[in-house]
Parts: structure tokens; sequence; C-alpha cells
């Protein structure tokens, strides 16, 4: 059998449809008359996996699993790791060191720009920032437990 | 004369100075975010949503708002100057507008481009002015079953106006239900999948979810490598068309204007699907149809005006029915809840301010952008030389902020970064991201009234047949999805479909 991109989108439907049925088994259908928490949560999750069933039926017309470009994936990758980190520290941190080690590994880390243009970018654009929702719109970004 | 009245109370609100530097405010932002590829107005929104909450309501919504319409004026100057369209809706731009440009007309391919985008943006406020009222005085008769029918109709017309195919987009629309129901019963009181986490039990917000799919997503599936290409900066002498530029621009305009009102309405990516659909009206209409692509001045004037009377229309149903057609009017639906404004029939009556406000804001707002457009075009050309390998941790840094000051919660930021996957992952497998946000947005109201609709019938589903006004709004539900099953039975090739292949060939 020749997987088509369809045939994975369709299997993770199905298969993230068969999670939230099984997840909902103690929300109560109710009656026609009364319908309960669960009616709608396990209406969509059936339509989910239909719908899946039939994303998998017609991959034919699909593109070939082989053929779609990951070339993007490493950058994608670095991008969601290093939020991941700065969104991990940013109540204790407080926005500006967060802020400022995010953007300086995402453009000298990830995107191999000189240190010291990093620093410079990575420093100018959070204070500029913070002065922008703290003085300008009265909006005081996090702060951390060193108390900026 | 009640309109002209309450039009004049709009406008006391909308000149008073605070308002109208807001006003500027967002055109401003809005242009720039239209310029910029890869940011599109709903992330402009999504990430200033947070600033505007030391605001009023008709200020932070008038600012808002002059982002989105702001966003279909710039997105015509990247189009027209380098061939990139600064936003979705631009695509057809790009064709004639870049070709005039490398004639040496690229001014007057974009004075064209402001100046119908201005007679467009025009004319549907002054359509909205006059069939919103009425409209929400109608919908006041709406009751449970009627509501349920109309949040039917809007995903199935959703999905019969997509560009993907009506399964794919129902599919996501399912999606969207189903995280809508994630949080507390309001009926039962039952938390529904919230695992323990105390921040789930509100549900799963618009902003982490809409700044995750269209933002992030965008970012994540946009590598640093994609260069930039020349761009060419017309002088400002050089705006003015030429009068037989003028007479083969009046008419597309006219036709866009109308065609884009119209198709706003409807659910879906209105401003991208109108665009497409001017484009092929005036090649089909035009006596030298061969001149499109080499630059037609029509094929500038044409797309540009719908793109923005459709944005203008996508307003008369979030404003009278508390529908939102689409993502952006649902994140500003989401800014008005955040007020304590809630959008619908009884908004007219209740907060005349916002809403007159509001409509008075917009005829200003599109002088302020026709002004802004054409003497600054150097400048917000200049915002493009900015490395894009700066621009987006710069564009991630502001989601951040944007997705955490909604309510200080950081699951919900994790819950966005989750969403940039997961929109990177549909955009792979060729899934469109727009349905689950629209799901997401109307499943607590559609849940509400399925099941106030049953308990007040005592469960005789038939309810929603014996009332006319339902049974009109399912009988059109059933005409799209028979017209759908025709065309899928002719498979014939369709605007629908090579819309997808413009959109396919924009996003490889």
């Amino acid at each position: 059998m020749i997987l088509r991109s369809d045939h994975i989108a369709g299997g993770a439907f199905v298969a993230f449809g068969a999670v939230v049925l099984a997840l909902s088994g103690d929300l109560p259908v109710g009656t026609l008359a009364f319908p309960g928490a669960g009616m709608m949560p396990k209406l969509m999750a059936a339509l989910l996996v239909g719908f899946g069933l039939l994303l998998v039926l017609r991959a034919g017309e699909s593109p070939l699993l082989a053929s779609l470009s990951w070339s993007d994936l490493p950058h994608a990758a670095r991008t969601v790791l290093i939020t991941a980190i700065a969104i991990a520290f940013y109540q204790t941190l407080g926005f500006m060191i967060t802020m400022a080690l995010m953007l300086f590994a995402l453009t000298f880390a990830a995107e191999r720009r000189h240190p010291i243009a990093a620093a410079a970018f990575s420093i100018g654009v959070v204070a500029l920032t913070d002065f922008l929702f703290t003085v300008v719109l009265k909006t005081p970004l996090e702060r951390g437990i060193l108390g900026f | 004369m009640a309109t002209l009245d309450s039009l004049l109370l709009g406008f006391s609100v909308a000149l008073q100075p605070d308002v109208l530097w807001y006003a500027f405010l967002g055109c401003l932002v809005g242009t720039v975010v239209g310029v910029l590829p890869g940011i599109g107005p709903l992330s402009g929104i999504s990430i200033l949503l947070p600033a505007t909450f030391g605001l009023d309501t008709t200020k932070s919504v008038v600012m808002l708002a002059g982002i989105y319409y702001g966003s279909q004026y710039g997105g015509s100057t990247t189009s027209i100057l380098m061939r990139i369209p600064g936003e979705a809706s631009s695509v057809m731009t790009c064709i004639d507008g870049y070709a005039m440009a490398q004639k040496g007309r690229a001014g007057a391919a974009l004075c064209i481009a402001a100046v119908g985008s201005w007679v467009a943006g025009t004319f549907g406020v002054l359509v909205l002015t006059l069939i919103a009222p009425p409209l929400a005085a109608f919908a006041l008769r709406f009751g449970p079953p009627e509501y349920a029918a109309l949040l039917v109709l809007g995903l199935v017309f959703l999905a019969y106006m997509s560009p993907t195919s009506l399964s794919r987009t129902l599919l996501m629309a399912c999606v969207g239900l189903l995280l809508g129901t994630v949080g507390i019963d309001s009926m039962t009181g039952h938390f529904r999948y919230s695992f323990d986490i105390a921040e789930l039990g509100d549900g799963i917000g618009i902003v982490p979810v809409a700044v995750g799919l269209f933002g992030l997503g965008e970012i994540l599936s946009t590598p640093s490598a994609t260069a930039v290409g020349k761009v060419i900066a017309p002088k400002l002498r050089e705006l003015l068309p030429s009068r037989q530029e003028w007479r083969d621009a009046a008419m597309p305009i006219a036709r866009g204007s109308l065609l884009g009102f119209l198709i706003g309405l409807t659910p879906g990516s209105a401003h991208i699907i109108s665009s497409f659909l001017s484009y092929a009206v005036e090649r089909r209409l035009s006596k030298h149809p061969e001149q499109f692509g080499k630059g037609a001045v029509a094929g500038v004037a044409g797309p540009e005006s719908a793109n923005n009377a459709a944005s203008t229309g996508a307003f008369v149903p979030m404003l009278a029915l508390g529908l939102p057609t689409g993502p952006i009017t649902a994140v500003l639906i989401a800014a008005l809840m955040i007020h304590g404004v809630a959008p619908g029939p009884t908004l007219v009556n209740e907060h005349p301010d916002v809403f007159w406000g509001f409509v008075a804001s917009m005829y200003v707002g599109n002088l302020m952008l026709l002004a802004l457009n054409l003497p600054l075009v150097g400048m917000f050309v200049n915002v493009l030389r900015i490395p894009y390998t700066y621009l987006y941790p710069l564009v991630i840094m502001f989601c951040v902020i944007g997705v955490y000051e909604v309510s200080h919660s950081i699951v919900d930021v994790w819950i966005m970064l989750i969403m940039g996957v997961v929109g990177y992952g549909l955009r792979k497998f060729g899934l469109d991201p727009a349905p689950l946000v629209l799901g997401l947005v109307i499943s607590p109201t559609l849940e509400m009234s399925l099941r106030q609709s049953l308990i007040m019938s005592n469960g005789n589903w038939t309810i929603f047949f014996q009332r006319p006004i339902a049974v009109a709004l399912l009988a059109l539900c059933a005409a799209l999805l028979a017209l759908a099953a025709i065309s899928l039975i002719r498979s014939r090739r369709d605007w629908r479909t090579r819309l997808a292949e413009v959109e396919a060939g924009e996003n490889p």
C-alpha cells in the first residue's frame, strides 16, 4: 500500500476522536428531553472519527507522503524548543530576562547572527517594548523574582 | 431619519481626538501588518488585544477594526512592488499589480489600489449603516432553535465556500467544536476534559488558539532562508494614474465593491474568496482578457476593491447577529466581550455609542488610510527591508506577551505553542485551520442553543422544523449541501478548486 498524506491525517483524527470518546466515559449523554454534558463532545468526537475515516477512504486524491517537503522542520523544531524554554521560565524570570534571552537564542543560536548584533537587538527590543507597555500603554508586563 | 441621527451620534464619538488617535493607530499598524508578509491581520489584532485592556470599549474596538481593514490596504503594497502578497487576500493583485510595476506603472497601480480600497470600504460602511440595525431588530425574534439553525448554516456555508473539500472543512470545524466543549458545562456544572488544570475550567480561549494556529504556525512553516526580493520604490510624482487608467478602473471598482460586500456577509475567508472571484469576473467581462496577467488595470482595481468591501461586510453579521464569519471577527467579538459588551441584536440599543461610534470611525478610518497609503508608501516599503531573521523572533515575543496578557495565564501560552505546532502540521497536510477557530468560537452558543431547544420542546427534535425562520435556515443548509454534492459528482473545476490551486501555489 502506498502511503499518502491523507492516510496519516485521517488516521490521526480517527485516533484523536477515539481518545476523546475513551476519555468521555463519565460524561452523561442525558436524554433528548434533557441532554447531558456529554452529548455535544461525544457527538463531535463521533463526527471526527467519521470525517477522519472519510479522509482515509478518499486519500487517493492526496499527495504521496514521501512527496511532502520537510526542509523547514529543523527551523520549526529549533523555534519551538527555544520558545518552550522561554515559556517555562516566563513567570519565574519575568518578561525582561526571559524575552531578552529568547530573542538572543533565536537570533544568535538559531539564525547564526553576530553575537554583538544579536545581543544589541535583544536588549534594545525588550527595553523598548517594556517602555511601550509600562509607560505609554500603562499595562506593566510580567515581573520576575528579581523584581524586573 | 433615525439612522441619520444615530450616525451623527456615532460621529460625535468617532471625532473625539482620543478616538481619532486610536483609529489612526489601528490604521497605521494594520497597514504595516498588511505590508509585512507572514504577519496577517489576525496575528496583529491578537497581539495588540492586551494593549486595549486599559481603553474603553469604543476605543479598543475602533483600533482593532482599524488593524483589520488597514491590513487590506497594506497588503496591496508588497503585491504590487515585490510580487509577494503581504496578506492572503492580495494574492490576485500580485499578478497584474507586479506586471504594471514592471512596466513602470507601480505608482499608478498603488494609487488605483488605494482609491479602489477607499471607495469599496466607504461603500461597505454605507451599506452596513443601512442594513445592520434592521437586521439586528429582526434577529431579536430569534430563539434557541433559530440560533442553532443559524450557526449550523454558518458552518455549512463555510464548508461550501472553502477552497478545500467539504469533508475537510467540516472535519476542522468539528475539532473546533470539540475544543469548545472543554471546561465547565454551564448547564450541569460538569468538568469536561480539564484534567485537574484549573485554568482549563474556563475553557480554551480563542486568542491562544488563533495566535498559535495563524501567528506561530505561519512562522514555523516559513524558514528564514526565504529571501526577500528586490523592492521597487515609486516616487510620489509617479502615483497619479492616466485618464485611460482611471476609466479602466472605474467599473471594476464598482463591481468589486458590490461583489466583495455580498461575499463578506457569508462565513469563511470572504476577503480572500472575494478578490479571487472579482478577478475571475473582470477577466470574463473584459474586452481584452489577453491583457490579464500582463498588467491589466482591472486586475488590480477589482480584487483590491472586493477584499476591502468584504472586510467591511464581515462586520454586519458580527454586529447585528453576534455571529463571527471568520477568525478575525471572532477575535473582535472576544475583544468586545472582554470589555463586557456582548455583540448581537441588543448591541445597537444597549450600547448605541459603541455601535455607532464604531460605524462612524470606519468612515473616518477609510479616509485616514487613503491619506496614509499614498504619500507614505516609501516609508512602508522600508519596513520590508527588516531581515526576516530579526522579524520573526520579534513576532514570537509579541505572540507570547499577547496571549499571556489576556488573562495572565501561562497555560494559555502553552496552548498557543501547542496550537502553533498543530498549525504547522495542518499546513503540511493541506488542512485549513480557519474552520477550527470558527468552530471553537461558536461551540458554546451552538451547544447551548441545541440543548435549550430540546429542553423547551421536551425532547421533540422536530422543533427545528416547526418554526418558520429555523426551517428557512435549515432549507438553505440542505440546498448548499445539495449544490456541493452536485459539484462533487460533476467533479468540474469550479472557482473553489482554482482558488485552492492559487493558495497552494502561494504556500507550497
